[in-house]
C-alpha cells in the first residue's frame, strides 16, 4: 500500500483549475520532493493531501485512509508556512498541548524530549512571543515531529530557516527516512531537497510534468529537471 | 381595511416557499457539492428578500390606512422584518467571501441557520406581541392570488439563477 | 482520545491564552461599562420606567460586549497559522467547536457577572433577590449567544470585514433567544420570580440552545474544511 496516493485530483478556484488531474504516489520510506515555480500548485496540492481543503475531483489516500479521518491525521505531521504555535504560551505548553491533541500517553515527557532535540530545553518555559525567528522555527519542527508521524508533509521547510534550524531539520528528516517514515516536501530549494529526495514530482501550472525517481544527475544539476520537463 | 386586497398574504406565502426552496437547495449543495444547488439557493434567497420586502410594504400601507401611522410593532410585521434581515445577512455573507467553493459552502450553512430560525422568530414575535395584528383572509380569491404570486416568484427565481460556477470547459468534462 | 476530553483540551488552551493576555475580556468589560454609562444619558437610570426596561438594556449590553469576546474565538488562531495546527490535529471539528464555545461561554459569563453589580448600582435594581433564577437565564441566554457567535467566528475568520460581519450575522438569528432573555431578566431584576406565564420563554431559550448547538456541531466541519 502506498503511504500517500493522489488519484485524479483537480482543484478549482471558481473557473480556474489550480490543479489538473494529479496522479502520484509515495511509497513508504521514501522522500518525494514536489518542485515547481511559484504558483505551480505545490502548496495547494500539499494542503489537499494534508486534509486542509477538499479536491474538486479525485481523491487522496494516506495508508489507504481518508486525510480527514482522525486515525489518519494521527499519523501525519504537517509543517506549513506558519509555525502553528501560540505566541502567548510557552514552548513546553505548546508542545504539551499538541501532545494531548495527538493523544500521546505522556504529553509532558514527549514535549520535554522534543524541546531537548530541537535545542530549546533552556527556554522551555519562555513565551514563544519572546523567541527569535530561528527558535520559533525549531519549535515548529518539534511540533511537527512530536507525535512520531508515519507521514511528514512539509511546505517549503527550508525557506527562511537559519543554519541551526536547517541542521536540526535535515537531521530529523534523515532519521525519519531511515526509520521507514515517508516524507513529502514541497520546495524551491532543489539542492537541499534533492540531497534527501528519493523521488521527484515537477508541477508546471497545476499539471504533473514529471514524476519519478531522482537520479544522481538531478542531484548534481538541479536545474536539469526544469530544463528537461518544465518550461525552463 | 375594507375591500382592500391583502397582498401581503400571497407575497408572504411566496417568500415562505422561496425560503423552503433555499433551504432544500442549501442542503442539496452540502451533500453533492453541485454548484447548481448553490445558484438555486442564491436566487431563492433573493426571491425571499424581494417578496418579503413587498409584503412588508403592503403591510405598512394596510397599517397606514387603518391607523394613520406607517409601522406597528405587531407579531406579523415584526416577524417579517426579522426574517427579512435573516436572509439579507445570508446575501451579505455571500458578498464577503471571495472564493466560490467557500462562498457556496458558507452561504449554505448560514441559509440553513436562517431557515431554522424562521419558525422560532414567528413564534417569538407572536408571544411578544399577542395583541391585534394584520388580518389574514383565507377565502378562495386569496389562494388564487397566492398561486399567481408563487408562479411569479418561481419566474423571478429562475431569472435570478446565475450560470452556476464553474463554467471552465475542463470542469464540465 | 474522547470527544469531551479533546474539547476540554481546546477550552483549557483558549482560557489559558486569554487569561494571560486579557485582551478580549478587558475590552469587553470596558465596552459594557461604557454602554451602561451611555444608556444613563438616554434614560434616567433611577426612574421607574427605566427599571421596567432594565432587562432589555442589560441584554443589549451583554450582546454587544459579548461579540468582542466571541470574535476572538477563532481570530486568536490566525497569528502563526495556528488554525492549521488545530485542523491538522486528530480532533474533530465538533470537538474543536465545543471547546472554543465553552471557553468563550465562561469568558462572556465572567464579563456579565462583573457588569451585573455595576448595573445594579447605577440603575438601583434589586437584582440579587432572584439570583439563582437570574443565573439560569444568564446561562441559557449566554450559551445561545456563544454557540451562534462561535460558529460565526469560524465562518468570518478569513473573510473581508470580519469585525463588521460577525455582529450583522448573529443578531437577527439571536432574536428569539435575546427576546426570551430580556423578558425573563426584566421580571427577575425587578425582584419577582418567574411565573407560569413565563415558562414559555424558558422553553424557547432551551429549545433555541439545543437546536443551534446541534446544527453547529453538525456543520462546523464544513466551515473549517472547504
Amino acid at each position: 500500500m502506498s503511504a500517500v496516493a493522489v488519484d485524479g485530483v483537480w482543484k478549482f478556484y471558481g473557473d480556474y483549475p489550480a490543479l489538473r488531474d494529479i496522479r502520484l504516489e509515495a511509497a513508504p520510506g521514501t522522500c518525494l520532493a514536489l518542485i515547481g515555480r511559484n504558483g505551480a500548485g505545490k502548496t495547494t496540492l500539499l494542503r489537499i493531501i494534508a486534509g486542509f481543503s477538499r479536491p474538486g475531483r479525485g481523491h487522496v489516500r494516506i495508508f489507504g485512509g481518508e486525510p480527514r479521518d482522525t486515525a489518519t491525521r494521527r499519523q501525519v505531521g504537517f509543517l506549513g508556512h506558519g509555525i502553528s504555535v501560540y505566541d502567548e504560551l510557552s514552548a513546553i505548553e505548546n508542545l504539551t498541548l499538541y501532545g494531548r491533541l495527538y493523544g500521546l500517553a505522556d504529553p509532558a515527557r514527549a514535549a520535554r524530549q522534543w524541546l531537548e532535540r530541537a535545542g530549546l530545553a533552556r527556554v522551555a518555559n519562555g513565551l514563544v512571543r519572546e523567541f527569535s525567528r530561528g527558535m520559533r522555527q525549531r519549535l515548529a519542527v518539534a511540533r511537527a515531529f512530536l507525535h512520531e508521524p508515519r507521514v511528514l508533509l512539509l511546505d517549503e521547510p527550508f525557506t527562511a530557516l537559519d543554519d541551526k534550524a536547517i541542521a536540526v531539520l535535515s537531521g530529523l528528516l534523515r532519521e525519519a527516512l531511515a526509520s521507514g517514515r515517508t516524507v513529502v516536501m514541497s520546495t524551491h530549494q532543489l539542492r537541499e531537497a534533492l540531497e534527501l529526495a528519493s523521488h521527484v514530482a515537477l508541477l508546471v501550472r497545476g499539471q504533473l510534468a514529471f514524476h519519478g525517481a531522482s537520479t544522481p544527475e538531478m542531484a548534481a544539476d538541479p536545474g536539469l529537471v526544469y530544463a528537461r520537463y518544465g518550461e525552463g | 381595511m375594507g375591500e382592500g386586497v391583502l397582498y401581503y398574504i400571497p407575497l408572504g406565502g411566496t417568500a415562505a416557499l422561496a425560503a423552503a426552496t433555499a433551504l432544500i437547495a442549501s442542503i442539496g449543495f452540502l451533500r453533492t457539492r453541485d454548484f447548481r444547488f448553490d445558484a438555486l439557493a442564491s436566487a431563492a434567497s433573493e426571491t425571499v428578500l424581494a417578496f418579503l420586502a413587498a409584503g412588508i410594504v403592503s403591510g405598512c400601507s394596510v397599517v397606514h390606512s387603518a391607523a394613520g401611522k406607517w409601522w406597528t410593532w405587531d407579531a406579523r410585521m415584526t416577524a417579517a422584518l426579522i426574517c427579512w434581515l435573516l436572509f439579507a445577512t445570508c446575501l451579505m455573507l455571500r458578498q464577503a467571501v471571495e472564493e466560490p467553493s467557500r462562498r457556496a459552502a458558507f452561504a449554505a450553512v448560514w441559509t440553513i441557520f436562517a431557515c431554522l430560525d424562521v419558525p422560532l422568530v414567528v413564534a417569538t414575535a407572536a408571544w411578544w406581541k399577542p395583541g391585534p395584528t394584520l388580518p389574514i383572509d383565507w377565502t378562495w380569491p386569496r389562494f388564487g392570488l397566492l398561486a399567481i404570486m408563487a408562479i411569479a416568484g418561481g419566474l423571478f427565481t429562475a431569472a435570478r439563477v446565475r450560470r452556476p460556477e464553474p463554467s471552465h470547459p475542463e470542469r464540465a468534462g | 482520545m474522547g470527544f469531551l476530553r479533546q474539547a476540554g483540551v481546546v477550552a483549557a488552551k483558549d482560557l489559558r491564552a486569554e487569561l494571560r493576555t486579557k485582551e478580549a475580556i478587558n475590552s469587553s468589560l470596558a465596552f459594557a461599562l461604557v454602554i451602561l454609562l451611555m444608556f444613563s444619558f438616554a434614560f434616567d437610570p433611577l426612574a421607574d420606567t427605566t427599571r421596567e426596561i432594565s432587562g432589555g438594556l442589560l441584554w443589549i449590553v451583554f450582546a454587544f460586549a459579548g461579540t468582542l469576546v466571541l470574535n476572538r474565538s477563532f481570530t486568536r488562531e490566525l497569528p502563526n497559522d495556528c488554525l492549521d495546527g488545530l485542523i491538522a490535529a486528530p480532533v474533530s471539528g465538533a470537538a474543536l467547536f465545543l471547546g472554543k464555545a465553552c471557553a468563550s461561554f465562561l469568558l462572556v459569563l465572567g464579563v456579565q457577572l462583573v457588569s451585573l453589580p455595576v448595573f445594579g448600582i447605577f440603575y438601583n435594581v434589586p437584582w440579587t433577590r432572584q439570583f439563582p433564577e437570574l443565573l439560569l437565564v444568564l446561562v441559557l441566554g449566554t450559551w445561545g449567544l456563544t454557540v451562534v457567535g462561535t460558529i460565526s467566528s469560524a465562518l468570518t475568520v478569513n473573510i473581508r470585514l470580519r469585525e463588521l460581519m460577525l455582529p450583522m450575522l448573529i443578531y437577527p438569528i439571536l432574536f428569539p433567544a435575546l427576546l426570551g432573555a430580556m423578558q425573563l431578566t426584566a421580571v427577575l431584576v425587578a425582584g419577582n420570580p418567574i411565573g407560569p406565564g413565563d415558562f414559555g420563554w424558558l422553553k424557547m431559550m432551551v429549545g433555541f440552545d439545543a437546536i443551534y448547538t446541534a446544527v453547529s456541531l453538525a456543520l462546523v466541519e464544513t466551515v473549517l474544511v472547504s
